[in-house]
């Protein structure tokens, strides 16, 4: 196993281009003795405006990517540039400052019950110290999401679907320049699944956000411009939707293009 | 409509039912506390009842008599040589003593406390006096205090028994309370009658007689100095008296109240049991916090992924501290002043709610939520919205 290298290394200047800039990136849970290093080596370079799907077997890495890319969590080693700052040596406290340019959606939706959907997306619109138009900004972003009738109820009365577009507009309301996705679709049936993923490809396409997103849910896989696939804290392949397929033909239990309609 | 979303108070209520569960468990750790801080004061309180009725601003005691317990009487003519000091009105004398009640319902003795005093003086604040005046001048006749334990039997006009295994009749009641002193309750009859019954108890029994004294009352003319009045007495008077005044800080009622402070284990006994309460409410308050960021600790961990600052979360919690101890507390008050009512009549103490003890209360309640709170706290600042995804 190689030495990670230091960071008197040199990486590429920053790009206004890009979204996210990854170089180099190694990450170690633990420290001293039991430390284990779960990235290996990552260099990425997401462009403004895609929707780039992260897949990979349990275990690969791909959720601390998303963390590390959602400044959830402090690194040392390489160089991860998100919106143009970069994060690595960070105090918790600018980490804070970078999060609320970022939209996180996640498995589970994380509503607080005694909230009202128009309040929950509220929470997200405070933290812009916008008050006096708080409840026309959320309103707006759960009527785009076709809960208009929904605003005022609790999330005991909203279906499945209903609690994970809310969700989805908390995270969206602040019109946030990335959005980060863990599983988004995962506790979702398919219709609902389907309309959440359509949600976010056409915000990617009107506002230019860049999404990047976690998933197993072979259903969706057809909206990624690019899909990466991380294997054992390494990108093993970065590709097309279209060449990932091809390249999984040989397995029958996985995806086909059959099940997109592209 | 330009107001934060209330947080804490949305999350509080949210669930009814733990939200009553929880403010009665404020409530009763505030319960507590008031019983145990009620009972403390109510002991020390008690003690001034018969003090505070007291007619004069100055009092003479005899110097041996370090509190009311101890049955000291001085020599009468002290009162007569203090009336002849300039400044004093008139000195009056009240008697005191002992002596065995018998329960006309059970027949069986108990102790009470028999007060007596020229029914034509105004030595005793005690309204019910100038009713019964005219009764009391009869021979053979008492007034019973209403607050008088359940052991003397009924307590009413008209009743007949036996004091100091003389005939006694009841020609009305009044109402003070009972103390440590009291025994089982206080009778009040005029020096006359006093002089019937103690007189001439027997051999084993110290005779009484108007030559002495148990508690000497001033009153002193419109406008005296108080202070000065009873530094010439001292001076003058004889050294087996103790001059004092009535109020103040070094006064004959403040003299009693700290010989109970200092003599009696009261004082350490309930404000230990109060601490306890105290602390019974900090882990009552930390765990309904506890529980509530356990439960909610996904959603809190998201507003941190959001970019809520650690100290907004830590804010979330003490608000919800600060309005269970506001919200418990009234309950609380409410029920322990029911329980105040309850226990004095029970137990003829002087239980009393004053302002100043209410706030006392409520500032250590609202300090027992913020310790609370502050452990609770650090659950909050230990969620890692890593661990969301």
């Amino acid at each position: 196993m190689f030495k990670p290298q230091q960071t008197s290394q040199q990486f590429a200047p920053a790009r206004e281009d890009l979204a996210v800039h990854i170089q180099h990136l190694n990450y170690f849970f633990g420290a001293g003795d039991l430390s284990k290093q779960v990235l290996f080596d990552i260099s990425l370079e997401l462009p403004k405006g895609q929707i780039v799907i992260l897949t990979g077997p349990s275990g690969s890495g791909k959720t601390t990517l998303l963390t590390l890319a959602g400044a959830l969590r402090s690194l040392k080693d390489g160089s991860l540039r998100v919106l143009g700052k970069e994060l690595v040596g960070l105090s918790d406290r600018a980490l804070v400052g970078v999060r609320r340019n970022i939209g996180f959606i996640f498995q589970a939706h994380n509503l607080f019950e005694s909230l009202t959907a128009s309040q929950n997306v509220e929470m997200a619109v405070e933290l812009t110290g916008n008050f006096s138009s708080k409840r026309d900004q959320a309103g707006a972003m759960l009527s785009a999401l076709g809960l208009a009738d929904r605003v005022d109820y609790k999330p005991q009365s909203l279906s499945g679907g209903q609690k994970q577009r809310v969700a989805i507009a908390r995270a969206l309301v602040n019109h946030p320049k990335l959005i980060l996705a863990d599983e988004p679709t995962a506790a979702l049936d398919k219709k609902s699944g389907r309309d959440v993923v359509n949600y976010l490809h056409a915000l990617s396409r009107e506002e230019g956000c860049t999404v990047l997103m976690v998933t197993h849910d072979n259903r969706i896989l057809d909206v990624a411009d690019r899909i990466i696939n991380l294997v054992d804290g390494r990108l093993e392949s970065d590709s097309s939707p279209n060449a990932f397929i091809q390249s999984k033909q040989g397995d029958p239990t996985d995806v086909s293009a059959d099940m997109f309609i592209m | 409509m330009a107001k934060r979303i209330p947080l804490a108070w949305l999350n509080l209520i949210h669930d009814r039912r733990r939200f009553a569960t929880s403010l009665a468990g404020v409530g009763f750790a505030v319960l507590l506390m008031f019983m145990f801080n009620g009972f403390m004061n109510a002991l020390y309180d008690s003690q001034l009842q018969l003090l505070n009725r007291f007619n004069g601003e100055v009092i003479i005691v005899n110097r041996l008599r370090t509190n009311m317990f101890v049955p000291r009487a001085f020599a009468r003519r002290r009162l007569y040589q203090a009336r002849a000091f300039d400044g004093v009105q008139n000195a009056y004398a009240v008697y005191i003593s002992e002596v065995n009640w018998k329960n006309p319902d059970t027949r069986k003795s108990r102790v009470v406390r028999v007060i007596a005093i020229n029914p034509d003086e105004p030595v005793l604040n005690i309204p019910e006096l100038d009713t019964h005046r005219q009764a009391l001048r009869l021979p053979e006749t008492a007034l019973m205090d209403t607050q008088s334990r359940a052991e003397v039997g009924p307590i009413e006009a008209g009743v007949i028994t036996e004091l100091a295994d003389r005939h006694i009749r009841l020609v009305g009641t009044f109402t003070m309370g009972t103390d440590f002193a009291s025994g089982n309750g206080n009778l009040l009859m005029s020096d006359q009658n006093f002089l019937r019954y103690f007189a001439d108890r027997g051999p084993e029994e110290v005779e009484r007689s108007f030559a002495t004294v148990d508690v000497g009352v001033l009153k002193l003319e419109p406008g005296a100095n108080v202070e000065r009045i009873v530094k010439t007495l001292q001076e003058n008077l004889p050294n087996d008296v103790l001059v004092l005044a009535r109020d103040g800080e070094n006064g004959f009622v403040i003299r009693e109240r700290k010989y109970w402070q200092e003599n009696t284990n009261i004082g350490f006994v309930f404000s230990l049991l109060t601490s306890m309460g105290f602390f019974v409410g900090i882990i009552l308050v930390y765990q309904i916090l506890y529980t509530d960021v356990a439960d909610h600790w996904a959603e809190y961990a998201t507003l941190k992924a959001m970019g809520y600052k650690n100290i907004y979360l830590l804010g979330v919690v003490m608000q919800e501290a600060v309005i269970l101890s506001v919200l418990g507390f009234i309950p609380g008050v409410l029920v322990s002043q029911l329980l105040y009512q309850a226990a004095g009549n029970a137990t003829g103490l002087f239980f009393q709610m004053t302002a100043a003890r209410v706030i006392n209360l409520l500032l250590a309640t609202f300090v027992m939520c913020l310790v609370s709170g502050a452990i609770a706290v650090r659950k909050v600042q230990t969620t890692d919205p890593a661990d969301v995804f």
